[in-house]
């Protein structure tokens, strides 16, 4: 059994899948500078809100309209009921609005401060029953949903799956980042070479439907792989990455593939992710977009697979954007790629704790 | 019908003790001055893994519903200067990983879940799913102080971890899937509690048995 993309879509502060690709393509950057803390002030930094979305949670969400309007996309179906399991995945659920309340003591924001509450509040909004699990594995936590849905069907407890996945910025993880400096005043360039790391964030939500159709996209292989060396770094040696895509390379073999990095823009995770994907994969080109769209976090994996089909679908894949280059590898991608040189992509998404999780979709 | 058989169990309950003293009760279990900025309930996953620590290539399905309340209260608190540690620290799933990062213990595979009413049932309902020979439920929560007085954090400090395998040698426990019979679906809590009491029950879906 070989799990089908059966849709998928997405929304980033350039618009819907296809808005985002058009602007992708023509090096558009999404990211802005606006104060670290929102109303609070603070240093200016790359971030990218949806619809200019103010950075401090409302109660409610400016969030949930948007959310409301991927969810119009989703495939009818007995959604959380029988045989069609959700699962939500979310770095920061609502935890924005705790910030809110922390800073104006509003109870209204309270409603909405926990992955469960947010949960709730999503299944009924959307209509969807109690088949519903939570996944939250910081930035990996889309594609740990992709891989939950997929072990469901190969199980034979679904007929088809739904995750659903998103994450809108707020200064509780703007200034977490802030403090950590990788994000500072530079815009992201991903794996380019260069004295000062930055990241940016981004606001982006997606889902994918996954089944057992006979064609289609197909999830070909997923891998996780967790170092567990420390809570903000990697292996020196890359062993991190390579254990995460080194599974993927069995399948991948005589495929014509490119890669969706993980790409941030900072230096030493940027350094060994672009070397470890050329040596692993060596006639593949490597692309970020986090430089436009800046880092949306939990979601980035779904963001980024519903970017990387619907460009595979107008037939030209946007080239990383922010760099110039010198770059830590020969195999960064400056110019945009003809999809049709290409039968499958690899997407790979890192988080703390030196989490990697990486999957083979190909177009057969 | 599927089975599972439970071949190592823990539970820890702490009741009201403050953090400190559990790092003081529990710090030999960790490396030296590996404790000094691990969370309570950090803490106690590490005193719940410790006889029957994960390896690499088990599947590790941790759960929370509100994870680490007290680093995310003091991270809140700590602005407009942001602690950096007190971030990454307030991030799920931050205590299994404080646990692993100590012990040096790369894992292939790291469910983290969240949730609330039906928590316990989605761990084991993912584990059921899960392939390989070891599969390691854990979760836990630890109290809360402001924002446990709006309901955005835990009343309770708590920890469980379950060891499960298709392997029967050694067995302390069964858990079989029940096709076919309805019954209320188990939190985080309610897990525990069988852990901690040895207790058989129902859950939708499954059923715990002790021998």
């Amino acid at each position: 059994m070989t799990p089908r993309i059966a849709a998928c879509s997405c929304r980033t502060a350039l618009g819907n899948a296809e808005a985002t690709c058009d602007a992708l393509l023509d090096g558009q950057r999404a990211l802005r500078p606006l104060p670290v803390q929102g109303a609070a002030g603070g240093d200016a930094v790359p971030l990218a809100c949806i619809g200019g979305r103010a950075l401090d949670e409302s109660a409610p969400p400016e969030w949930l309209p948007i959310l409301d309007g991927l969810a119009a996309e989703i495939p009818n179906g007995p959604w959380g009921h029988a045989r069609h399991p959700v699962f939500l995945t979310s770095s920061n659920f609502g935890v924005g609005s705790l910030y809110a309340y922390q800073r104006t003591r509003e109870r209204a924001h309270v409603a909405y401060g926990t992955p469960y509450q947010v949960g709730e509040i999503l299944r009924g909004r959307f209509g969807w029953g109690p088949d519903l699990t939570l996944c939250s594995h910081a930035c990996v936590s889309a594609h740990l949903g992709l891989l939950a849905a997929e072990r469901r069907l190969r199980a034979g407890t679904a007929d088809r799956a739904l995750v659903f996945s998103f994450d809108f910025i707020s200064p509780f993880v703007t200034g977490g980042f802030h403090a950590l400096k990788i994000l500072n005043g530079e815009f992201p360039a991903p794996y380019a070479d260069r004295p000062t790391g930055a990241i940016g964030l981004g606001d982006g939500a997606a889902f994918a439907v996954l089944d057992q159709s006979p064609s289609g996209p197909a999830l070909r292989c997923q891998s996780l792989h967790n170092e567990m060396h420390h809570f903000t770094a990697n292996r020196p040696d890359g062993g991190g990455f390579r254990a995460g895509l080194e599974p993927l390379r069995a399948e991948s073999a005589g495929r014509r593939l490119w890669l969706k990095g993980h790409g941030t823009g900072t230096l030493e995770a940027g350094r060994l992710e672009a070397q470890t994907l050329a040596e692993l994969f060596p006639q593949a080109p490597l692309i970020s977009w986090k430089g436009s769209l800046g880092h949306t976090l939990g979601s980035c994996g779904l963001v980024e697979l519903a970017l990387a089909l619907a460009a595979v679908r107008r037939g030209r894949i946007p080239a990383t954007v922010g760099t110039s280059g010198p770059c830590f590898s020969e195999s960064v991608a400056l110019a945009p790629l003809r999809a049709s040189d290409f039968d499958g992509f690899i997407l790979a998404s890192n988080a703390f704790g030196g989490a990697h999780a990486a999957a083979l979709v190909c177009h057969d | 019908m599927i089975e599972r058989c439970v071949i190592a169990a823990a539970a820890e309950d702490p009741g009201l003790e403050a953090p400190a003293a559990t790092r003081e009760r529990l710090k030999d279990y960790f490396p030296r001055g590996a404790t000094r900025r691990m969370t309570q309930l950090g803490l106690l996953i590490g005193s719940v893994l410790r006889d029957q620590p994960p390896r690499e290539s088990d599947v590790v399905i941790y759960a929370s519903q509100f994870a680490e309340n007290q680093a995310l209260e003091e991270y809140l608190a700590s602005f407009p200067t942001p602690s950096p540690t007190l971030f990454q620290t307030s991030i799920h799933p931050s205590a299994v990983q404080q646990v692993l990062i100590a012990r040096q213990q790369p894992v292939r595979e790291v469910f983290p879940l969240t949730g609330g009413h039906d928590l316990g049932t989605r761990m084991i309902e993912l584990a059921f799913v899960t392939p390989g020979d070891r599969v390691v439920i854990c979760g836990g929560e630890e109290r809360g102080t402001w924002l446990r007085e709006v309901g955005s954090a835990s009343e309770e400090t708590f920890a469980f971890a379950l060891s499960l395998s298709a392997n029967p040698a050694g067995a302390m426990g069964v858990l079989r899937e029940r096709a076919g019979v309805e019954s209320a679906p188990w939190s985080l809590k309610d897990l525990w509690q069988r852990v901690r009491d040895r207790q058989n029950g129902r859950t939708a879906r499954f059923e715990l048995e002790w021998r």
